[in-house]
């Protein structure tokens, strides 16, 4: 007994002592990620590929910069349910937003979002070689332009980081750069691009040289830089691939994404579920189901919820014999009569008339929230958008070349009727005023329009409650200056 | 000559007893009822050699010598000490320990008896669970413990609880950590309640012992086991019954509905959508077509008995539920079966063991807020039918995109979740050397959970977002989840001569989980199909997001824990304790990973002192105060270093590529755990022979460093898909509070003895700093698309809710024109106060409005035995706390409720029910016209039982057979309008925001317990 004893006695010693000692040193509380660490990352090809889809993602969260931009024009009004469905829209809608606007806020917080992802690629740009890495960097530094062009767009300046993500800490530290000096970043960054791209790519949904030299073209337009954006966008009207659609009516139709008049197209697709609890993570089209005919059954069409209501401003600018009107503008009222089984409810600012070229349509996976999942791509930059711009560069530069801006924006127009008895023939300012026009009438529903207003000059006198010195650009969200340590100025006004 | 013979005569015997040993036979009883005590340890003291009593009572022990002194203890008995004089046969009478101070107490790695204990200890034992029937066993703490509030997160079958022990010391993860059996559970569904043997709670720096894991307070339960030298026992006990809401929501009928939406659409200057109301009448009740009568039927057998050398005891269970929404399309079974051994493998080497199975299959129903069968019960018109004439559901247009069928709802809803887990211990006690023993104790905890969902195409209307109308999707997963616990320690225990007593521990421990998901393996079906013959196997275009995405599907968490507790006293008099405790934690960086956790009480029995010793008065008093830093380390993992968890996907030629990395969570590689400061004073109080007993505290709980996820400056890419802001300590949060126990127990006779017992829990919360740039966190939900309603602020307890100040309604366009411009107000609109007087009500203007933390919980338990019959009742009661009214969805075409009737209609009508209009008003923003007094009493239980007499039950062989009845919430006194005032999201910013909760349902039920 007494053997026994001792023997578990000295076992239990032993155990102890092991456990006490050997067994459980402190690594055992040392331990490993199962997901990838992201500063060991970048060793291979496939790191880089897969960082770069992360950059790509945040463009779908650009449809509430397309949907907003538009309602904050003239050309639409908020819509939705009532005077209190989404505030943060209604709000841009009657220019009465504050910088207490959650719309904005998430403008604001998505566009940071692509710009940190893009700039995570180019942090670590010299860990690893591989062929075709040139490639990846500039896809990469294209949508670091993309975003921060959103950002000055909306808010002017920014903080501006270059190849460096901004990290936790980093907002006590940053200051808002100058738009110019934001602007001078982007101009860097596309050349890079455009310089380092192909025409086409072998995936489609990927970044071009076209569309870099597009969206430098437009980053010059936007600063009044005439002589340069008319260089870049007479070299990628030459030398690309791009022509506009012969058929303008099926241009916003789901089986003709990425057609030859698309120099930038963000990418949707209907098979993955969505929730609002996260809109920027739907891989659909949220503004389409947001734009789409509120409580709709019929044919053709998916129901929605009745936002970006066109006026009857904009209905009433088209000439007669314009095919672009049946295209941008549904007549509701008008297609209801015309088609058995049509039935609908008036939301709010209910004006007759539906933003044609985005709203939901019938054909998708309808995977739920199936108002979140419509899968039509956004024709970010077309080829007509590509004309008009060069357009107004040719005739708005120092040394103008009208004949030359004729030359685009009649090509626009002859799509547009069908015909060459529309084409223009005046110059100058009025040829000026004319592009303008174009532009609203070629594009509208597209979400240029505000901006457009804005760098032309004209916002006041045609958006209803615009003040000049104070509406050309958003405030800055109240909450986002609170947590970058309450050191920005707000933009003036708000 | 006298003394001399005497003096002699010890003398001899004494020498005589010097030269030899001799053995010595006894037998021990109840004083009171002089029936024979097996089971009873007798040892010899400042000896490693006793035994135990057999069946009869009866002890044998040899090599005693005059002198040797026999230390007799049972539990609930007053231990005996006898000092041997002889060999003669001893009788040895126990009497029961009416103060129950010997009652051992549980406090991790050790036991306490209660006189010892110099911390915030609280115990609910086996038969105060008996009492109340809990399906759970939370709801046996309900009310019964001072400072643990106990909300219930949904009245549906298996449906947890919200534990707080001691207020919300944290806005993050602030349950606290329940050991069974040493054994960490997460979630208590798992628990059969009549396995249970008591629930200890550590309240104050006691629990610190625990450490990093310690400051959300201990809940330390132990299962049955058996008895040793007991003969084979069987107890069965069962009882069923049924449950029925306990309350609805009156809304109004179809007239009124009609003749009241008529008047909001004109208005709003709309055109009526009734223009008759006159054949209405009631129309659809949606509350009476939702709810019904469910069943709740539990058994519940134990076995369990003992050898010299052993003791086991096995336990088996089977509970079903039916949810008084949806009957059995929301049941939840749970099947146990328990089996606890222990045996001396030596005389000085015990093996304790226990394995319990539990299964669990549970179906569940959109609950708890928009879109819940309940907000559209309230919700949906009562002018539609539930079927159409051709025996389709009717649907709910014009409701807005969210208001569905209720009935369809539940008809269209296929889901089960089956939990499989196993449980088990194995620990070896040795002890050695007189006075030390070394414990080594490995838990483990093994699950699979297994979900199915269907969803068949639905179309309830158009535009709603339930809307199914693609295809049928099965989705199915698996998901396994593994720990264990592996404890070591030391204990030391020693009398140094006969007043100094010192124990101490020393020890470590391992603790591991990890999981692994199988991500949703989601499948479709071109035809509708039976859920139950549904398989993954047999649908098309199977898709598993998590799988093509690469991510991972595991985790792995670890704590590496060594501690030591040193405990001193002086005659059982004079009392002190220290813990230290030293924590590795994985959920950290490599520069806070290890803390030091230290905690120590004192306690002072003043009744032993002279001065009170023979007190007709008071018969016990005890002193007692506890300081501690507790830890709290409840963050997801990782938070320290960035991991590419966040989600990457984008089209490339029109297939969707979810192979793309981000950064999920993004890094703070300063994070460390909550440090908690925890004081504790109070008293244990025993008066009128030991008939009132009273137990008071004071706290304080100041945790800072607290750990927060508040929302971070969308620069840093927060707003990305799947990413998350930074887990950052930035907070301070303090709860000070009183708690006060007082129970009053008389056995006035062998007939009638009674017992009350009430608690009461004084708690204010109040958040001292918070240092995240904004100085507020944001929380909750209110409304669709509003602002969120509560907040997490300094200077305001956790939680307040925040939004505009009303001051009645406008009555006519002069006190609009008077007031602050206010927009779209009309007359009968609610009048907001412009509190930061400048003249607009805007954003600006919100204030604190209202706190969903009770000023007071309190508990009142009573109960008495009169020959045969038994009755227990228990209420609680909550006080001070307030809830957002949030189960109104505002749309013009919805049902609304009753107090809409008293509405304003004109000068002076109401100064408190605002317009109904389609318009544009602002009545609609959060205010405190949402907020209502959430104040309750609630009769929680009263139980009616009748034991047949001893004779005549024993004649069948059964030596106990008693039948109860039994009512559980039978009633609610409070001013709340919805469903039910006790019922909270879980969350702390957002708790009270009720969006339709699904009630706690009241319960009937008969019963029976049977000994044999």
């Amino acid at each position: 007994m007494i053997n026994k004893n001792m023997k578990i006695k000295y076992s239990l010693f032993a155990v102890i002592a092991l456990i006490f000692t050997n067994s459980c040193s402190d690594e055992f509380v040392n331990v490993a990620s199962f997901d990838e660490n992201s500063e060991e990352f970048f060793n291979s090809k496939e790191d880089y590929d897969a960082a770069l889809v992360g950059a790509y993602d945040l463009l779908q969260s650009t449809y509430l910069n397309v949907m907003l931009g538009e309602i904050a024009s003239d050309n639409t009004l908020a819509g939705g349910e009532s005077a209190t469905d989404v505030p943060g829209i209604q709000e841009v809608d009657d220019m009465t937003h504050t910088p207490l606007n959650e719309d904005l806020r998430n403008i604001f917080n998505w566009m940071f979002a692509g710009v940190n992802r893009a700039n995570y690629i180019l942090e670590f740009k010299d860990k690893t070689d591989f062929p075709g890495k040139e490639g990846v960097i500039a896809e990469a530094t294209f949508l670091r332009a993309y975003y921060y062009f959103e950002l000055v767009k909306w808010f002017g300046d920014v903080p501006l980081a270059v190849d460096t993500r901004l990290l936790f800490g980093d907002q006590d530290i940053v200051e808002r750069t100058p738009k110019a000096e934001v602007y001078a970043q982007i101009e860097i960054d596309l050349q890079f691009a455009a310089a380092n791209l192909p025409y086409v790519q072998t995936e489609t949904g990927r970044v071009t040289k076209g569309a870099a030299q597009a969206l430098l073209g437009k980053a010059y337009l936007f600063q009044n830089k005439f002589t340069e954006a008319a260089v870049v966008l007479d070299d990628l009207i030459a030398n690309g691939p791009h022509d506009l659609l012969t058929d303008y009516t099926t241009m916003f139709e789901n089986d003709n994404e990425n057609n030859i008049e698309s120099v930038f197209e963000v990418q949707y697709i209907d098979v993955e579920g969505a929730g609002f609890g996260c809109l920027q993570c739907s891989e659909g089209n949220v503004a389409v189901g947001f734009n789409g005919i509120r409580n709709y059954t019929g044919p053709l069409f998916d129901s929605g919820f009745s936002f970006n209501i066109p006026t009857q401003k904009v209905v009433d600018a088209f000439e007669v014999g314009d095919g672009r009107k049946d295209v941008a503008i549904l007549d509701i009222n008008a297609w209801a009569n015309e088609n058995a089984g049509v039935s609908f409810v008036e939301g709010f600012e209910h004006t007759g008339f539906y933003n044609r070229k985005y709203i939901a349509r019938q054909g998708d996976s309808n995977i739920g929230d199936a108002n979140l999942t419509n899968p039509n791509n956004y024709r970010a930059i077309r080829f007509a958008d590509v004309l008009l711009m060069a357009a107004e560069a040719h005739n708005r530069k120092p040394a103008s070349d009208d004949a030359r801006a004729r030359g685009y924006i009649n090509r626009v127009r002859d799509r547009a009727f069908g015909d060459t008895d529309h084409q223009l023939s005046v110059s100058g300012a009025a040829l000026t005023d004319a592009i303008a026009n174009e532009r609203q009438l070629e594009l509208v529903g597209e979400g240029h329009r505000f901006f457009d207003l804005v760098r032309t000059g004209r916002a006041a006198q045609e958006i209803p409650g615009f003040t000049t010195g104070k509406n050309e650009v958003f405030p800055i969200p109240s909450i986002e200056i609170e947590l970058a340590g309450n050191r920005w100025n707000q933009n003036p006004g708000y | 000559m006298k003394y001399i013979f005497l003096f002699v005569s010890i003398f001899l015997t004494m020498a005589s007893s010097w030269s030899q040993d001799f053995e010595i036979k006894g037998t021990v009883k109840d004083a009171t009822l002089n029936d024979f005590l097996p089971g009873v340890n007798v040892v010899v003291r400042n000896q490693t050699r006793g035994t135990t009593t057999d069946f009869d009572g009866n002890f044998t022990i040899d090599k005693i010598k005059v002198g040797d002194v026999l230390v007799i203890s049972y539990l609930g008995y007053t231990t005996k000490e006898i000092t041997i004089k002889n060999s003669d046969f001893l009788t040895i009478m126990l009497t029961e320990d009416v103060s129950a101070l010997s009652e051992v107490v549980v406090v991790g790695y050790g036991t306490q008896t209660k006189k010892e204990i110099t911390g915030a200890v609280s115990v609910v034992d086996a038969q105060t669970i008996e009492e109340l029937n809990p399906t759970r066993i939370e709801q046996a703490l309900q009310g019964q413990v001072a400072g643990v509030q106990i909300t219930p997160e949904s009245g549906s079958p298996g449906s947890g609880s919200s534990i707080r022990i001691r207020g919300i010391s944290t806005n993050g993860d602030a349950r606290p950590l329940i050991l069974v059996d040493g054994n960490v559970i997460e979630d208590l569904s798992v628990i059969n309640p009549g396995d249970i043997e008591s629930i200890n709670v550590l309240k104050d720096a006691t629990a610190g012992i625990y450490g990093v894991r310690a400051a959300n307070g201990v809940i330390l339960i132990t299962t049955k086991t058996g008895k040793r030298n007991t003969d084979l026992k069987f107890s069965y006990d069962m009882f069923g019954g049924f449950q029925q809401t306990s309350r609805k929501i009156p809304v109004l009928n179809a007239t009124e509905y009609a003749l009241i939406t008529n008047e909001a659409f004109a208005a709003g200057g709309q055109a009526i959508p009734f223009p008759d109301v006159s054949r209405l009448g009631e129309g659809t009740n949606w509350q009476d077509e939702v709810f019904q009568n469910a069943p709740i039927i539990n058994h519940n057998l134990t076995l369990s008995g003992g050898t010299e050398k052993s003791s086991y005891s096995f336990g088996t269970s089977l509970l079903t539920q039916d949810g008084i929404v949806g009957g059995s399309k929301a049941n939840f079974k749970r099947y146990t079966t328990r089996v606890n051994f222990d045996t001396n493998l030596l005389d000085n080497l015990v093996l304790t063991t226990n394995l319990i199975y539990t299964g669990t299959n549970n179906k569940n129903l959109n609950e708890g807020g928009l879109g819940s069968v309940l907000f559209n019960a309230v919700n949906n018109a009562p002018t539609f039918n539930v079927r159409e004439a051709n025996g389709q559901f009717s649907l709910a247009e014009g409701l807005g995109n969210e208001v569905i069928n209720p009935i369809a709802q539940i008809a269209d809803t296929y889901n089960t979740t089956v939990v499989n887990k196993i449980m088990g211990k194995i620990g070896l006690k040795y002890s050695f050397l007189n006075d030390f023993s070394a414990e080594s104790n490995f838990q483990f905890n093994y699950a699979e959970v297994q979900g199915r969902n269907f969803q068949p195409t639905l179309f309830y209307g158009s535009g709603k977002v339930f809307n199914n109308p693609g295809r049928n999707v099965l989705t199915v997963n698996k998901d396994i989840f593994r720990d264990y616990t592996w404890d070591n320690f030391l204990n030391y225990n020693k009398t140094i001569g006969d007043n100094h007593n010192v124990s101490a521990t020393l020890g470590m421990s391992v603790f591991q989980t990890t999981g692994l998901f199988s991500g949703g393996n989601q499948g479709f079906f071109e035809t509708p199909i039976d859920f139950a013959n549904a398989r993954i196997e047999d649908t098309v275009d199977q898709r598993n997001e998590l799988q093509l995405s690469g991510r991972a599907n595991q985790f792995d968490e670890r704590l590496l824990s060594y501690f030591t507790r040193l405990q001193y006293n002086y005659k059982g008099k004079y009392l002190i304790s220290g813990v230290l405790r030293r924590d590795g934690s994985t959920k950290f960086g490599p520069d806070n990973r290890f803390g030091f956790f230290p905690s120590g009480s004192i306690g002072w029995v003043v009744s032993d002192e002279s001065f009170l010793a023979d007190n007709s008065t008071i018969n016990f008093l005890k002193l007692r105060a506890s300081y501690g830093i507790l830890g709290n380390d409840r963050i997801p993992s990782n938070g320290f270093r960035g991991v590419l968890g966040g989600e990457a996907a984008y089209v490339f030629n029109n297939q969707l590529n979810v192979s793309g990395r981000a950064v999920g969570v993004l890094p703070n590689p300063q994070i460390q755990w909550e440090q908690q400061e925890t004081l504790n004073i109070g008293f244990d109080l025993k008066l009128f022979d030991n008939k009132i007993d009273i137990t008071a505290d004071y706290f304080t709980k100041t945790t800072n460093e607290l750990l927060l996820q508040p929302p971070a400056s969308g620069i840093l890419g927060v707003a990305a898909p799947g990413s998350q802001p930074p887990v950052v300590n930035a907070g301070t949060v303090e709860n000070e509070g009183v708690e006060f126990a007082i129970g009053y127990k008389n056995y006035v006779s062998d007939d009638f003895d009674f017992n009350i017992n009430y608690n009461v829990t004084f708690l204010e919360n109040r958040v001292l700093s918070v240092n995240n740039g904004t100085g507020f966190v944001a929380g909750g939900g209110f409304g669709v698309g509003q602002d969120l309603p509560a907040r997490f602020e300094e200077g305001q307890p956790i939680g307040y809710f925040f939004g505009l100040q009303t001051d009645g309604i406008f009555q006519n366009q002069a006190e609009i024109e008077d007031h602050a411009t206010q927009l779209n107000a009309a007359p009968g609109d609610i009048r907001f106060v412009d509190t930061n007087n400048d003249g607009e009500i805007t954003p600006e203007d919100r204030v604190a409005i209202g706190n969903p933390i009770p000023a007071a919980t309190m508990g009142l338990n009573f109960s008495f035995n009169y020959k045969n019959w038994d009755f227990n009742t228990y209420a609680f009661a909550s006080i001070g706390n307030e809830i957002v009214r949030n189960y109104e969805r505002v749309q013009p075409l919805v049902n609304r409720s009753v107090y809409t009737l008293n509405r304003w209609v004109g000068e002076g009508t109401s100064n408190t029910v605002p317009r109904v209009t389609t318009g544009a008003t602002l009545n609609n923003q959060f205010s405190d016209y949402f907020i209502e007094d959430g104040s309750f009493v609630r009769l929680q239980s009263l139980q009616l039982g009748y034991s047949f007499p001893t004779g005549l039950s024993e004649r069948f062989g059964v030596s106990k057979l008693r039948l109860y009845t039994s009512v559980n919430n039978l009633f609610t006194l409070t001013k709340y309008r919805g469903f039910d005032p006790n019922v909270t999201s879980g969350s702390p910013v957002g708790s009270g925001i009720d969006g339709g909760v699904y009630p706690v349902p009241r319960t009937y039920l008969l019963g029976i317990n049977l000994k044999f």
